[in-house]
């Protein structure tokens, strides 16, 4: 579905992505994984156009995404859920989710898409009229993720969904995401630092390390790994 | 009483201009981030356009309002679109402030050159109509003005509220990374904002000829009174615009009154520092 190859990207002369290569397949949770600085959110960026790749292709069902517009790609189905949420504050919640829908085809499935979101999350159905600045951390984390979700996406990218909330907001956040990736056969590109969290719900994953990928393999192939267990696990 | 009343209502009627004015530099700076140094000339424009059209097509100075907007819009977009978008990507506050400095600079000398210096009204058959209401009278063209401007900033504040280019207008003035995330097309929404921003300036420019001198320099006390109205209602706030202008207005008027009419520019701007620094201590305090 997405094939990501000998990707390059990074900002004006300072190059932080050095020959990106991986996949992900329909229904699959992938995980990317790396710490602080590995360049995880600038490939969230340049897979979703809104930083130009230098080198490498972006092919999503066959099309080459690399040189197109963040709109186009939003289009074509890749939606982020960004990292720090960047919900709309002062907008209602409601409101956020209606700025979910931007193509002709999501405002068509709008009701439709918002029953599907409300279903999932609860939380924001009773707090559809109210300021999206007055919910915790892990409501608002939920409203970014439903925001998406009214997008309808084929590959949904989750970039440090973990930060900064309590672990079971976390975990019901990941149920949601790979419930999706079993049941309604779209993918999930979840980009983490908590690797212990992502890889109990990613199928497969890669680690990053200074822009390139230093490891790849299995949930399971990686969790035993022992550079991963001592980098990253402290185990 | 009688004299404080007529004070009060003269106020609010000159008042809702400050209003109109402040708020459309809110739209702009709350999507851009950019103060639109040239929001007065473009009142004067609007002035200037209006005595085109009403001298040319023999039209009432208010039946060239929808037109002087439409026009207004088309020039802030365009302005926006070769000029600002560009300049934009400086990311330089410098260069912004001179690019609008300068094209307020350039709109009222070219008005000089164009229509000389000399003082303009547009004479109608109801200029001098007053309407008594109990102990106030009310200037019949101050007054439809007044019921224009207060009709336009309630489709607004609707408008902003209620439509989808308005929440997007929103959207990208509180977050313009989740609006880019979400798939809003920024510049469009730039070239909007800064049409409806330049477009509401020259509607006020319009409503303004049926009462006021046209000069070129006719627009900088409205353009120095709309920054006031913006930094006191709050920034990106429409309806603190709206309450600052009115609340701006009627200062004035009563400082000319019980005061001097000399002294009402200098009482403005000594309570809007006080206001500024009232502000600054509350918030000091509160940390």
């Amino acid at each position: 579905m997405l094939k990501v190859d000998g990707l390059r990207a990074g900002y004006g002369a300072i190059n932080i992505l050095w020959d990106l290569s991986f996949e992900v397949h329909e229904g699959e949770v992938v995980a990317i994984l790396g710490s602080n600085g590995a360049g995880k959110t600038t490939m969230v960026r340049a897979i979703t156009g809104m930083v130009r790749p230098s080198a490498g292709s972006v092919s999503f069902n066959g099309e080459d995404l690399a040189k197109k517009s963040s709109r186009y790609i939003l289009d074509k189905g890749i939606v982020q859920v960004p990292e720090g949420r960047q919900i709309f504050t002062e907008m209602t919640v409601l409101e956020n989710l209606e700025m979910g829908a931007f193509s002709k085809s999501t405002k068509a499935a709008f009701t439709k898409n918002l029953e599907t979101a409300y279903r999932r999350f609860p939380k924001l159905k009773e707090r559809a009229k109210q300021a999206a600045g007055t919910l915790s951390g892990g409501e608002q984390q939920m409203l970014a993720v439903a925001r998406a979700l009214i997008g309808m996406p084929k590959l949904l990218i989750l970039d440090e969904p973990s930060l900064g909330l309590a672990p079971n907001i976390v975990d019901d956040i990941l149920d949601v995401a790979s419930s999706m990736a079993r049941n309604d056969g779209i993918a999930v590109l979840l980009v983490e630092q908590d690797i212990t969290k992502a890889l109990a719900c990613a199928d497969r994953g890669y680690v990053i390390e200074n822009g390139r990928i230093a490891l790849q393999g299995s949930a399971h192939e990686l969790s035993t790994n022992e550079h991963v267990k001592k980098a990253y696990l402290g185990i | 009483m009688s004299i404080f009343l007529q004070a009060c209502v003269n106020g609010l009627l000159i008042g809702g201009f400050y209003s109109l004015m402040g708020m459309g530099q809110n739209v702009i700076f709350g999507v851009m981030k950019i103060v639109n140094f040239c929001h007065g000339e473009m009142l004067m424009v609007g002035m200037y356009l209006t005595l085109l059209l009403s001298t040319h097509l023999g039209l009432d100075p208010y039946a060239c309002v929808p037109l002087v907007a439409i026009l207004m819009f088309l020039l802030g977009a365009l302005i926006q679109h070769t000029l600002i978008t560009p300049s934009l990507r400086t990311n330089s506050f410098t260069n912004l402030l001179f690019l609008t400095v300068g094209m307020g600079m350039l709109l009222s000398n070219l008005a000089l050159v164009l229509f000389g210096s000399e003082y303009r009204t547009i004479p109608t058959s109801y200029s001098q109509t007053y309407i008594t209401l109990g102990p106030v009278n009310l200037s019949l063209p101050r007054l439809i003005s007044f019921g224009v401007l207060i009709v336009i900033s309630i489709a607004l504040f609707a408008f902003l509220k209620y439509t989808t280019t308005g929440k997007q207008i929103r959207a990208v003035s509180q977050n313009p990374v989740g609006a880019e995330v979400v798939g809003i097309n920024a510049k469009r929404i730039y070239i909007l904002t800064y049409g409806l921003g330049t477009a509401l300036a020259g509607v006020a420019g319009a409503l303004l000829t049926g009462f006021y001198t046209i000069f070129p320099t006719a627009g900088s006390a409205f353009g120095f009174r709309a920054l006031i109205v913006v930094v006191v209602g709050g920034l990106g706030s429409i309806p603190g615009a709206f309450f600052a202008g009115i609340f701006l207005g009627i200062l004035e008027t009563m400082v000319a009154l019980f005061i001097s009419p000399s002294y009402s520019d200098l009482i403005v701007f000594v309570t809007f520092i006080v206001i500024l620094v009232v502000r600054q201590l509350i918030i000091i305090r509160r940390k």
